[in-house]
């Protein structure tokens, strides 16, 4: 990923300068293994600050809301079509966007690493073409990257940018024969109490620290729901009704428009997988409305429009 | 004091046996990490850790505490009377604690515990604690114990040691918890000047070792306002999510809010954690908030533990170098990196 | 939202949706008849209810 850090930073340089874009936002090499910070440019001296490589699994998407200058911005497939979602619901304007996009073949699960490493504390993870070197203070140990791809990368079918202004490279090939929903499928085979049982458990560990929330693009409301308090509609201590019912809308408010891009599990502090929440809608949106989010600027969402021929099984 | 030494399934023996006088709690797997836990959850216990996801501070200052309970029934001549909920605040012995948490809880006690207020339920909490120490033969790169007052092989806070040293843990008690707690420990034998030799040479060898990385000596003589008003706090601030991971996973966040919950007639009122991260923290009443910039959050949080509370008692940061926040925050926010900034600051330049 | 709901565990034949016109009296009966039914045979609700909170 040199290629791409390299073509990001003269681009950025090159917008920066001739005044196409005021800032532009990428990510710089994290100070820990695995871990990339987000950041934003405005001198074009700095453009060697960018990085790329395959620890950049945050959306950037998510700093783009109430910004008002002109953005230069990084995109992988899923990130930009957040960008679209964004563009869609008026939380920017397509005008003010200069989209760099990046070809993405998938990023790092850390916390996979992490387990087949033992546990063990990681000193450095380097990414070598294919390939990532895991190194500790007593072992060193070498992964096929795409053995090791975050849940959400390794069923990804959009891992090129739908909407950009500039490629860093050639498109990357699309995954073939993906089943994106197989383990949702064997969670609608259960019986209720076991789909019950099954969620309870995976969120049993949440801290209701809101990264997932946070890390979201999607979730942009000046108040969130959870931080009502007149009327208030969900308790704030971890009673697990409380963070079911935070899990439940949260992911519900996403129908339709969630991208799969995996930030959200990315940023959970106990490794929660929330997707599967999201991934249910996902699902339903594709069977029921044909519909995957932010493809196009050409047409509005599922919920966002009434055509006479809508599913309506659910309503009597 | 007392000090003895166990072979290492001795010693696990030993916990277990304790049943009678603690309630013992100590870093067990859960999933992908460590959690503490009572040891009758225990399949096998490892003491391998490098430290636990979250600090034990859940353990004395709950997520969520039940403050009082009250009843809205009419017919209830005690309607609408506050009753301090029942706590369990039997001994209880936190085992395998690492010495940046048992730092934490000095640091935290200045909040608690000091003589302007005294919050009854931390302090009962603590007293019925024995804090039984794991030293850090191998500190953790994130780790800066020794940056900010603390060490691998510190005792502050704790009541007890134990050493890793190899097949065997040496344990030492540090106060007269510690040596009650050790007399209740079946087994083992006292340790020899040899041991205790190894014990120390292999602390002072780790000591020596761990790099001093963070500076922190400027910050006492920073004037507040030129740091308030630095220019760097939007750079830092950038990326940050507001998400709550930093103070919830960090052993010397203490803040806390207060909610009333009733179901039916009955009603109890509780105290949650609370985050400086969150734009409700400081919403106030009237619809003003005096922090609804990302920024001006970020900032109150590392003004607080890294200038705040060194002016207001004098006596270094409230922060025990754990790391947590550094190895947990999902967009890479560092600590060490920030303190530096604060640090090397120079107003006017 | 139902298909959510009963993703997680949530009995189908608990959540019930209908449009009825303030002229489909009938329609409004029936439907209020069969939601009785429905919800009758499923028992009353095992789970998420939150009561006091569960809280240490």
């Amino acid at each position: 990923m040199i290629q791409y850090t390299d073509k990001i930073r003269e681009i950025a340089g090159r917008l920066l300068k001739d005044g196409t874009v005021e800032v532009f936002i990428g990510y710089r090499k994290g100070t820990v293994p695995m871990m990339n910070e987000p950041v934003l440019i405005r001198d074009p001296d700095q453009v060697d600050t960018l990085h790329w490589d395959v620890n950049c699994g945050l959306n950037l998407c998510n700093y783009l809301t109430r910004r008002t200058e002109k953005i230069g911005i990084l995109a992988t497939g899923c990130n930009s079509r957040n960008i679209v979602t964004h563009i869609i619901e008026n939380q920017i304007k397509r005008e003010q966007l200069y989209i760099v996009g990046i070809p993405c073949t998938g990023m790092v699960d850390h916390r996979a690493v992490k387990r087949a490493v033992g546990g063990k504390e990681i000193l450095s993870a380097e990414q070598q073409g294919e390939k990532l070197i895991v190194k500790g203070a007593d072992f060193e140990k070498t992964f096929e990257i795409k053995e090791i791809l975050q849940s959400n990368c390794a069923v990804c079918r959009h891992r090129n940018p739908v909407e950009v202004d500039e490629m860093v490279a050639d498109p990357v090939p699309e995954q073939e024969g993906v089943e994106p929903y197989k383990d949702v499928e064997s969670v609608e085979g259960m019986e209720p109490r076991k789909k019950w049982e099954f969620f309870t458990r995976l969120i049993s560990r949440c801290l209701r620290c809101y990264a997932c929330r946070n890390a979201c693009p999607l979730c942009y409301c000046p108040t969130c729901f959870v931080d009502e308090s007149r009327p208030q509609w969900v308790g704030k201590s971890n009673d697990p009704t409380d963070t079911m019912t935070f899990h439940f809308l949260r992911a519900y408010h996403c129908a339709g428009r969630c991208t799969d891009c995996g930030a959200c599990e990315r940023v959970c502090p106990v490794g929660i997988s929330m997707r599967q929440f999201t991934k249910k809608l996902n699902k339903d949106a594709e069977e029921l409305f044909s519909w995957e989010a932010g493809l196009t600027l050409e047409q509005r969402p599922p919920l966002d429009v009434y055509r006479p021929d809508d599913y309506n099984d659910f309503i009597k | 004091m007392a000090n003895k030494v166990f072979s290492k399934d001795a010693w696990l023996e030993a916990l277990g046996g304790l049943k009678e006088h603690y309630r013992v709690f100590l870093p067990l797997k859960d999933g992908d990490f460590f959690t503490y836990k009572p040891i009758e959850e225990a399949k096998k216990i490892h003491f391998d850790y490098d430290n636990t996801r979250l600090s034990p501070k859940g353990l004395i200052f709950p997520q969520s505490e039940r403050m009082f309970e009250f009843s809205l029934d009419t017919q209830d001549p005690e309607a609408n009377i506050l009753k301090e909920a029942p706590k369990d605040d039997s001994p209880r012995a936190i085992v395998g604690v690492r010495p940046c948490d048992a730092h934490a809880v000095g640091l935290v006690r200045r909040n608690f515990d000091n003589p302007e207020y005294r919050d009854p339920w931390w302090v009962k909490h603590v007293e019925a604690a024995t804090y039984v120490g794991l030293g850090c033969n191998a500190p953790c790169a994130t780790c800066f114990c020794k940056s900010v007052g603390g060490g691998p092989f510190n005792e502050e806070g704790l009541d007890a040691m134990m050493v890793d040293l190899g097949d065997r843990f040496l344990v030492r008690a540090l106060t007269e918890k510690g040596e009650e707690f050790l007399s209740r420990v079946q087994g083992g034998e006292a340790a020899d000047e040899e041991v205790l030799k190894e014990a120390r040479e292999l602390a002072q060898k780790v000591t020596d070792e761990m790099p001093d990385t963070v500076p922190t000596g400027r910050l006492k003589d920073l004037p507040v306002m030129a740091l308030f008003e630095a220019p760097f706090w939007e750079e830092v601030a950038f990326a940050c999510l507001n998400c709550g991971t930093c103070t919830y996973l960090c052993p010397t966040c203490w803040c806390f809010d207060i909610q009333d919950e009733v179901y039916k007639t009955e009603g109890i009122r509780l105290r949650n954690w609370d985050s400086c991260m969150f734009p409700l923290f400081t919403l106030h009443g009237s619809g003003h908030n005096p922090r609804d910039q990302k920024f001006q959050r970020v900032r109150q949080r590392f003004m607080h533990k890294l200038k705040y509370y060194v002016d207001k008692y004098g006596d270094g940061v409230q922060c025990s170098g754990c790391g947590r926040c550094v190895q947990f925050c999902p967009v890479n926010i560092d600590i060490r990196r920030v303190c530096g900034l604060m640090d090397a600051y120079e107003p006017g330049a | 939202m139902k298909n959510l709901l009963e993703h997680i565990g949530i009995e189908p034949g608990r959540l019930h949706f209908s449009w009825i016109s303030s002229a489909e009296a009938t329609k409004f009966v029936d439907v209020a008849n069969q939601v009785y039914e429905a919800v009758k045979e499923v028992g009353p609700a095992q789970v998420f209810i939150k009561r006091l909170a569960e809280v240490a």
